[in-house]
Protein backbone atom coordinates (compact mmCIF):
# COMPACT_ATOMS: atom_id res chain seq x y z
CA UNK A 1 0.00 0.00 0.00
CA UNK A 2 2.72 2.39 0.67
CA UNK A 3 4.97 1.66 -1.72
CA UNK A 4 2.00 2.17 -4.50
CA UNK A 5 1.36 5.45 -2.74
CA UNK A 6 5.13 6.19 -3.13
CA UNK A 7 4.74 5.47 -6.80
CA UNK A 8 2.10 7.53 -7.28
CA UNK A 9 3.52 10.31 -5.86
CA UNK A 10 6.62 9.87 -8.18
CA UNK A 11 4.49 9.42 -11.25
CA UNK A 12 2.49 12.37 -10.06
CA UNK A 13 6.13 14.58 -9.42
CA UNK A 14 6.95 13.51 -13.26
CA UNK A 15 4.26 14.00 -14.89
CA UNK A 16 3.11 17.56 -13.40
CA UNK A 17 6.79 18.39 -14.08
CA UNK A 18 6.25 17.28 -17.50
CA UNK A 19 2.61 19.51 -17.99
CA UNK A 20 4.15 22.76 -16.82
CA UNK A 21 7.51 22.26 -18.67
CA UNK A 22 5.27 21.90 -21.75
CA UNK A 23 2.51 24.50 -20.76
CA UNK A 24 5.46 26.91 -20.45
CA UNK A 25 7.60 26.32 -23.49
CA UNK A 26 4.38 26.39 -25.37
CA UNK A 27 3.50 29.91 -24.59
CA UNK A 28 7.06 31.00 -25.24
CA UNK A 29 7.56 29.37 -28.56
CA UNK A 30 4.68 30.61 -29.45
CA UNK A 31 5.38 34.28 -28.71
CA UNK A 32 8.73 33.78 -30.14
CA UNK A 33 7.01 33.15 -33.47
CA UNK A 34 4.16 35.52 -33.47
CA UNK A 35 7.34 38.22 -33.05
CA UNK A 36 10.23 36.54 -34.83
CA UNK A 37 9.68 38.73 -37.92
CA UNK A 38 9.37 41.93 -35.75
CA UNK A 39 12.74 40.92 -34.34
CA UNK A 40 14.15 39.97 -37.35
CA UNK A 41 12.79 43.50 -39.22
CA UNK A 42 14.61 45.45 -35.74
CA UNK A 43 17.75 43.28 -36.48
CA UNK A 44 18.25 44.75 -40.05
CA UNK A 45 16.62 48.19 -39.70
CA UNK A 46 19.23 48.74 -36.87
CA UNK A 47 22.23 47.68 -39.67
CA UNK A 48 20.74 49.82 -41.89
CA UNK A 49 20.38 52.43 -39.79
CA UNK A 50 24.19 52.33 -38.59
CA UNK A 51 25.71 52.28 -42.37
CA UNK A 52 23.78 55.15 -43.87
CA UNK A 53 24.58 56.87 -40.00
CA UNK A 54 28.02 55.91 -40.94
CA UNK A 55 27.95 57.33 -44.11
CA UNK A 56 27.16 60.74 -43.09
CA UNK A 57 23.34 60.45 -44.42
CA UNK A 58 20.39 61.91 -42.56
CA UNK A 59 18.72 58.87 -41.13
CA UNK A 60 14.97 58.96 -41.71
CA UNK A 61 12.80 58.58 -38.86
CA UNK A 62 10.38 56.28 -39.99
CA UNK A 63 11.40 52.48 -40.66
CA UNK A 64 9.87 52.69 -44.36
CA UNK A 65 11.60 55.92 -44.92
CA UNK A 66 15.10 54.12 -43.57
CA UNK A 67 14.38 51.06 -45.98
CA UNK A 68 13.39 52.87 -49.06
CA UNK A 69 16.78 55.23 -48.45
CA UNK A 70 18.84 51.99 -48.25
CA UNK A 71 17.46 50.35 -50.98
CA UNK A 72 18.29 53.53 -53.00
CA UNK A 73 21.85 54.25 -51.67
CA UNK A 74 23.47 51.56 -50.61
CA UNK A 75 24.91 48.02 -52.21
CA UNK A 76 26.81 45.43 -50.37
CA UNK A 77 30.78 44.65 -51.96
CA UNK A 78 31.43 41.13 -50.91
CA UNK A 79 33.54 40.34 -53.94
CA UNK A 80 37.52 40.38 -53.29
CA UNK A 81 39.09 38.76 -50.69
CA UNK A 82 38.26 41.71 -47.80
CA UNK A 83 35.90 41.68 -45.30
CA UNK A 84 32.08 42.73 -46.37
CA UNK A 85 31.48 45.98 -47.03
CA UNK A 86 28.89 48.76 -48.43
CA UNK A 87 28.94 50.80 -51.20
CA UNK A 88 26.61 53.70 -50.39
CA UNK A 89 25.81 56.63 -53.36
CA UNK A 90 24.23 59.78 -53.74
CA UNK A 91 21.05 59.64 -55.41
CA UNK A 92 21.40 60.11 -59.24
CA UNK A 93 25.63 60.20 -58.66
CA UNK A 94 27.91 57.71 -60.36
CA UNK A 95 30.87 57.71 -58.05
CA UNK A 96 30.27 56.44 -54.66
CA UNK A 97 29.51 58.65 -51.88
CA UNK A 98 30.83 56.46 -49.02
CA UNK A 99 32.60 52.83 -48.25
CA UNK A 100 31.12 51.34 -45.40
CA UNK A 101 33.11 48.60 -43.45
CA UNK A 102 32.11 46.62 -39.84
CA UNK A 103 34.77 46.51 -38.02
CA UNK A 104 35.06 44.54 -34.30
CA UNK A 105 37.65 45.31 -31.66
CA UNK A 106 37.45 43.92 -28.42
CA UNK A 107 36.96 46.73 -25.60
CA UNK A 108 37.35 46.50 -22.00
CA UNK A 109 33.87 43.81 -21.39
CA UNK A 110 33.37 42.39 -24.53
CA UNK A 111 33.87 42.82 -28.43
CA UNK A 112 32.96 46.37 -30.33
CA UNK A 113 31.12 46.58 -33.14
CA UNK A 114 32.03 49.82 -35.07
CA UNK A 115 30.21 50.88 -38.26
CA UNK A 116 32.99 52.94 -40.15
CA UNK A 117 32.39 54.82 -43.33
CA UNK A 118 35.21 56.64 -46.06
CA UNK A 119 34.73 59.04 -48.51
CA UNK A 120 34.29 57.75 -51.82
CA UNK A 121 37.71 59.17 -52.73
CA UNK A 122 39.08 58.41 -49.44
CA UNK A 123 40.27 61.34 -48.23
CA UNK A 124 38.80 61.11 -44.70
CA UNK A 125 35.68 59.65 -42.99
CA UNK A 126 31.85 60.22 -43.53
CA UNK A 127 31.37 59.02 -39.90
CA UNK A 128 31.37 56.39 -37.39
CA UNK A 129 28.97 54.67 -35.34
CA UNK A 130 28.37 51.02 -33.12
CA UNK A 131 26.33 48.23 -33.68
CA UNK A 132 27.25 45.96 -30.36
CA UNK A 133 29.12 46.82 -27.28
CA UNK A 134 29.09 45.98 -23.88
CA UNK A 135 30.85 48.26 -22.00
CA UNK A 136 30.28 50.45 -18.66
CA UNK A 137 27.19 52.68 -19.00
CA UNK A 138 28.45 56.21 -18.24
CA UNK A 139 31.87 55.57 -18.92
CA UNK A 140 32.92 53.10 -22.02
CA UNK A 141 29.59 53.29 -23.39
CA UNK A 142 29.75 57.02 -24.01
CA UNK A 143 31.38 56.42 -26.51
CA UNK A 144 27.92 56.08 -28.47
CA UNK A 145 27.14 59.43 -27.47
CA UNK A 146 27.01 62.00 -30.53
CA UNK A 147 29.95 64.15 -29.82
CA UNK A 148 32.47 61.60 -29.57
CA UNK A 149 31.23 60.12 -32.98
CA UNK A 150 30.84 63.73 -34.26
CA UNK A 151 34.62 64.09 -33.59
CA UNK A 152 35.51 61.52 -36.45
CA UNK A 153 33.85 63.27 -39.40
CA UNK A 154 35.33 64.76 -41.87
CA UNK A 155 39.23 63.61 -40.22
CA UNK A 156 41.76 61.66 -42.25
CA UNK A 157 43.67 59.56 -39.66
CA UNK A 158 45.27 57.46 -38.51
CA UNK A 159 44.15 58.74 -35.05
CA UNK A 160 45.94 59.48 -31.95
CA UNK A 161 44.00 59.88 -28.34
CA UNK A 162 44.49 63.08 -26.62
CA UNK A 163 42.30 63.57 -23.16
CA UNK A 164 38.73 64.39 -23.03
CA UNK A 165 37.99 67.94 -23.22
CA UNK A 166 41.07 68.88 -25.12
CA UNK A 167 39.78 71.17 -27.96
CA UNK A 168 42.57 69.64 -30.70
CA UNK A 169 42.42 70.77 -34.31
CA UNK A 170 44.69 68.43 -35.25
CA UNK A 171 43.26 66.09 -37.75
CA UNK A 172 44.63 62.68 -36.31
CA UNK A 173 44.11 63.67 -32.67
CA UNK A 174 40.66 62.52 -31.08
CA UNK A 175 39.76 63.44 -27.42
CA UNK A 176 39.26 60.09 -25.40
CA UNK A 177 36.87 59.26 -22.17
CA UNK A 178 37.94 59.80 -18.77
CA UNK A 179 37.91 56.65 -16.92
CA UNK A 180 37.62 54.28 -20.33
CA UNK A 181 41.02 54.10 -21.76
CA UNK A 182 40.77 50.90 -22.71
CA UNK A 183 37.31 51.23 -24.42
CA UNK A 184 39.23 54.18 -26.41
CA UNK A 185 42.32 52.43 -27.14
CA UNK A 186 39.99 49.78 -28.89
CA UNK A 187 38.02 51.98 -30.91
CA UNK A 188 41.01 53.78 -31.87
CA UNK A 189 42.24 50.55 -33.25
CA UNK A 190 39.10 49.72 -35.17
CA UNK A 191 39.33 52.97 -37.07
CA UNK A 192 42.76 53.20 -37.73
CA UNK A 193 42.59 49.91 -39.33
CA UNK A 194 39.59 50.77 -41.31
CA UNK A 195 41.88 53.78 -42.24
CA UNK A 196 44.84 51.72 -43.59
CA UNK A 197 43.31 49.27 -45.16
CA UNK A 198 40.26 50.33 -46.37
CA UNK A 199 41.23 52.11 -49.79
CA UNK A 200 42.61 47.98 -50.44
CA UNK A 201 39.39 46.58 -49.06
CA UNK A 202 37.43 49.09 -51.48
CA UNK A 203 39.27 48.39 -54.78
CA UNK A 204 39.05 44.77 -54.68
CA UNK A 205 35.30 44.98 -53.91
CA UNK A 206 35.19 46.93 -56.73
CA UNK A 207 36.84 44.75 -59.22
CA UNK B 1 -8.64 45.89 -0.70
CA UNK B 2 -8.58 43.08 1.93
CA UNK B 3 -7.04 44.33 5.13
CA UNK B 4 -4.33 41.47 4.83
CA UNK B 5 -3.44 42.59 1.33
CA UNK B 6 -3.45 46.08 2.62
CA UNK B 7 -1.13 45.21 5.50
CA UNK B 8 1.48 42.82 3.20
CA UNK B 9 1.35 46.00 0.47
CA UNK B 10 2.58 48.69 3.31
CA UNK B 11 4.87 46.30 5.07
CA UNK B 12 6.64 45.29 1.26
CA UNK B 13 7.26 49.06 0.82
CA UNK B 14 8.65 49.46 4.61
CA UNK B 15 9.39 46.97 7.56
CA UNK B 16 9.73 44.09 5.16
CA UNK B 17 11.72 46.02 1.97
CA UNK B 18 13.34 43.38 0.07
CA UNK B 19 16.55 45.50 -0.60
CA UNK B 20 16.83 47.35 2.95
CA UNK B 21 15.83 44.85 5.67
CA UNK B 22 15.82 41.88 3.62
CA UNK B 23 18.74 43.21 1.46
CA UNK B 24 17.97 40.70 -1.43
CA UNK B 25 18.23 41.26 -5.01
CA UNK B 26 21.55 43.11 -4.57
CA UNK B 27 23.69 41.80 -7.98
CA UNK B 28 21.21 43.79 -10.05
CA UNK B 29 21.50 47.09 -7.75
CA UNK B 30 25.29 46.68 -8.08
CA UNK B 31 24.55 46.28 -12.19
CA UNK B 32 21.57 48.67 -13.42
CA UNK B 33 22.06 51.71 -11.09
CA UNK B 34 24.55 53.97 -12.88
CA UNK B 35 21.61 55.32 -15.44
CA UNK B 36 17.95 55.62 -14.25
CA UNK B 37 16.39 54.71 -17.64
CA UNK B 38 18.04 51.59 -18.00
CA UNK B 39 17.13 51.00 -13.67
CA UNK B 40 13.63 52.14 -14.17
CA UNK B 41 13.13 49.25 -17.48
CA UNK B 42 14.77 47.02 -14.97
CA UNK B 43 12.18 47.69 -12.14
CA UNK B 44 9.40 47.68 -14.53
CA UNK B 45 9.98 43.91 -15.76
CA UNK B 46 10.79 42.96 -12.51
CA UNK B 47 7.44 43.94 -10.33
CA UNK B 48 6.18 42.37 -13.34
CA UNK B 49 8.11 39.16 -13.15
CA UNK B 50 7.79 39.21 -9.29
CA UNK B 51 3.84 39.78 -9.14
CA UNK B 52 2.66 37.63 -11.99
CA UNK B 53 4.62 34.81 -11.05
CA UNK B 54 3.83 34.81 -7.07
CA UNK B 55 0.48 34.54 -8.33
CA UNK B 56 0.88 31.50 -10.59
CA UNK B 57 2.88 29.37 -8.33
CA UNK B 58 0.37 30.38 -5.65
CA UNK B 59 -2.36 29.26 -8.00
CA UNK B 60 -0.90 25.81 -8.46
CA UNK B 61 0.54 25.57 -4.36
CA UNK B 62 -2.13 22.55 -4.03
CA UNK B 63 -0.77 20.43 -6.78
CA UNK B 64 3.05 21.20 -6.85
CA UNK B 65 4.90 18.01 -5.29
CA UNK B 66 7.13 19.65 -2.82
CA UNK B 67 10.56 17.93 -3.87
CA UNK B 68 10.15 20.31 -7.04
CA UNK B 69 8.48 22.79 -6.01
CA UNK B 70 11.79 24.91 -6.72
CA UNK B 71 11.95 23.75 -10.16
CA UNK B 72 8.55 24.85 -10.37
CA UNK B 73 9.25 27.96 -9.32
CA UNK B 74 11.92 28.47 -11.30
CA UNK B 75 10.48 27.75 -14.38
CA UNK B 76 7.59 29.93 -14.34
CA UNK B 77 9.51 33.07 -13.01
CA UNK B 78 11.81 31.79 -16.11
CA UNK B 79 8.72 31.71 -18.29
CA UNK B 80 7.52 35.30 -17.16
CA UNK B 81 10.96 36.86 -17.49
CA UNK B 82 11.29 35.29 -21.40
CA UNK B 83 7.92 36.96 -22.05
CA UNK B 84 9.15 40.47 -21.11
CA UNK B 85 12.67 39.95 -23.06
CA UNK B 86 11.30 39.07 -26.35
CA UNK B 87 8.34 41.94 -26.04
CA UNK B 88 10.80 44.65 -25.24
CA UNK B 89 13.48 42.77 -28.48
CA UNK B 90 10.26 43.22 -30.60
CA UNK B 91 9.08 46.53 -29.44
CA UNK B 92 11.69 48.46 -27.81
CA UNK B 93 14.66 47.41 -29.53
CA UNK B 94 16.95 50.43 -28.54
CA UNK B 95 16.26 49.24 -24.86
CA UNK B 96 16.84 45.88 -25.05
CA UNK B 97 20.06 46.59 -26.72
CA UNK B 98 21.32 49.01 -23.98
CA UNK B 99 20.17 46.45 -21.28
CA UNK B 100 21.76 43.56 -22.67
CA UNK B 101 21.56 40.35 -20.57
CA UNK B 102 20.26 42.21 -17.64
CA UNK B 103 16.75 41.22 -18.56
CA UNK B 104 17.40 37.77 -18.25
CA UNK B 105 18.91 38.08 -15.23
CA UNK B 106 15.72 38.84 -13.44
CA UNK B 107 15.05 35.12 -13.37
CA UNK B 108 18.25 34.92 -10.71
CA UNK B 109 16.91 37.80 -8.75
CA UNK B 110 16.50 36.36 -5.31
CA UNK B 111 14.02 38.75 -4.80
CA UNK B 112 11.16 36.82 -7.08
CA UNK B 113 11.59 33.37 -6.27
CA UNK B 114 11.68 34.42 -2.31
CA UNK B 115 8.86 35.69 -2.50
CA UNK B 116 7.24 32.59 -3.82
CA UNK B 117 9.07 30.43 -1.71
CA UNK B 118 8.22 32.22 1.15
CA UNK B 119 4.52 33.56 0.34
CA UNK B 120 3.43 32.54 -2.86
CA UNK B 121 3.43 28.76 -1.42
CA UNK B 122 1.41 29.47 1.17
CA UNK B 123 -1.27 32.16 0.67
CA UNK B 124 -3.75 32.37 -1.92
CA UNK B 125 -3.42 33.84 -5.36
CA UNK B 126 -4.94 37.75 -4.85
CA UNK B 127 -2.98 38.25 -1.71
CA UNK B 128 -0.01 36.78 -3.23
CA UNK B 129 -0.43 39.47 -6.52
CA UNK B 130 -0.29 42.00 -4.07
CA UNK B 131 2.58 40.85 -2.11
CA UNK B 132 4.84 40.06 -5.78
CA UNK B 133 4.21 43.71 -6.91
CA UNK B 134 4.50 45.58 -3.68
CA UNK B 135 7.99 43.61 -3.01
CA UNK B 136 8.69 44.61 -6.51
CA UNK B 137 7.78 48.38 -5.71
CA UNK B 138 9.64 48.43 -2.73
CA UNK B 139 12.86 47.17 -4.97
CA UNK B 140 11.92 50.04 -7.25
CA UNK B 141 11.94 52.88 -5.27
CA UNK B 142 15.59 52.13 -3.47
CA UNK B 143 16.95 51.42 -6.68
CA UNK B 144 15.88 54.71 -8.79
CA UNK B 145 16.79 56.70 -5.74
CA UNK B 146 20.14 55.01 -5.84
CA UNK B 147 20.42 55.44 -9.68
CA UNK B 148 19.45 59.22 -9.87
CA UNK B 149 22.21 59.68 -7.13
CA UNK B 150 24.51 57.83 -9.25
CA UNK B 151 23.72 59.42 -12.49
CA UNK B 152 23.69 62.94 -11.30
CA UNK B 153 27.44 62.21 -9.12
CA UNK B 154 28.62 59.86 -12.30
CA UNK B 155 27.56 61.30 -15.25
CA UNK B 156 26.23 64.90 -13.90
CA UNK B 157 23.19 64.41 -15.87
CA UNK B 158 19.32 63.34 -14.88
CA UNK B 159 17.45 60.74 -17.27
CA UNK B 160 20.65 61.28 -20.11
CA UNK B 161 20.32 64.81 -19.78
CA UNK B 162 22.88 67.03 -18.18
CA UNK B 163 22.10 68.96 -15.56
CA UNK B 164 25.00 69.84 -13.91
CA UNK B 165 27.07 72.62 -15.65
CA UNK B 166 30.69 71.95 -17.30
CA UNK B 167 31.97 73.11 -13.75
CA UNK B 168 31.43 69.35 -12.94
CA UNK B 169 33.79 66.87 -12.59
CA UNK B 170 32.45 63.51 -12.91
CA UNK B 171 32.60 60.94 -10.20
CA UNK B 172 33.66 58.20 -12.47
CA UNK B 173 33.72 55.44 -9.35
CA UNK B 174 29.85 56.36 -9.12
CA UNK B 175 28.98 54.81 -12.41
CA UNK B 176 31.11 51.50 -11.72
CA UNK B 177 30.05 48.67 -9.12
CA UNK B 178 31.76 50.64 -6.41
CA UNK B 179 29.72 53.45 -5.92
CA UNK B 180 26.62 51.11 -5.91
CA UNK B 181 27.80 49.79 -3.09
CA UNK B 182 28.87 52.92 -1.06
CA UNK B 183 25.19 54.23 -2.24
CA UNK B 184 23.69 51.15 -1.29
CA UNK B 185 25.61 51.17 1.97
CA UNK B 186 24.29 54.76 2.88
CA UNK B 187 20.96 54.32 1.79
CA UNK B 188 21.21 50.99 4.44
CA UNK B 189 22.33 52.96 7.09
CA UNK B 190 20.34 56.04 7.00
CA UNK B 191 16.93 54.26 6.66
CA UNK B 192 18.14 51.72 9.51
CA UNK B 193 19.94 54.24 11.67
CA UNK B 194 16.80 57.12 11.65
CA UNK B 195 13.61 55.14 10.80
CA UNK B 196 13.62 51.75 11.26
CA UNK B 197 15.77 52.51 14.85
CA UNK B 198 13.35 54.98 15.73
CA UNK B 199 10.09 52.35 14.68
CA UNK B 200 11.97 49.71 17.06
CA UNK B 201 12.37 52.44 20.17
CA UNK B 202 8.50 52.82 19.25
CA UNK B 203 7.82 49.44 19.63
CA UNK B 204 9.74 48.50 22.81
CA UNK B 205 8.29 51.15 25.16
CA UNK B 206 5.01 49.91 24.75
CA UNK B 207 5.08 47.36 27.39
Amino acid sequence: MTTSAKTRERVWTVTFMFIVTLFSMSIVSALSLVTRERVERNASLFLYKAVLEAAGMEVPGSPEAVLKQYAAAVTAATNGTGPAHFRVTDPGAQAPRSYVFVQTGSGLWGSITAVVGLRGDLSGLTGLTFTDQNETPGLGARITEDWFKAQFRGRKGPFTIVPEGTKSASPQEFDGITGASITTRAVRDVVNRVVANGPAWAAEGAR
Amino acid sequence: MAPKAMKVFRDNLGVNNPVFVQVLGICSTLAVTNVLKNTLVMCLGLIFTTGLSNMTVSALRKWIPPRVRMMVEVLIIACYVIVVDIALRAYYPEISRQLGPYVGLIITNCIVMGRTEAFGLSNPPFVSLVDGLSAGIGYSYILLAIAFARELLGSGAVWGVRVLGDWWVNWSIMVMAPGAFFMLALVIWLINSQWMARAAAGKEKKP
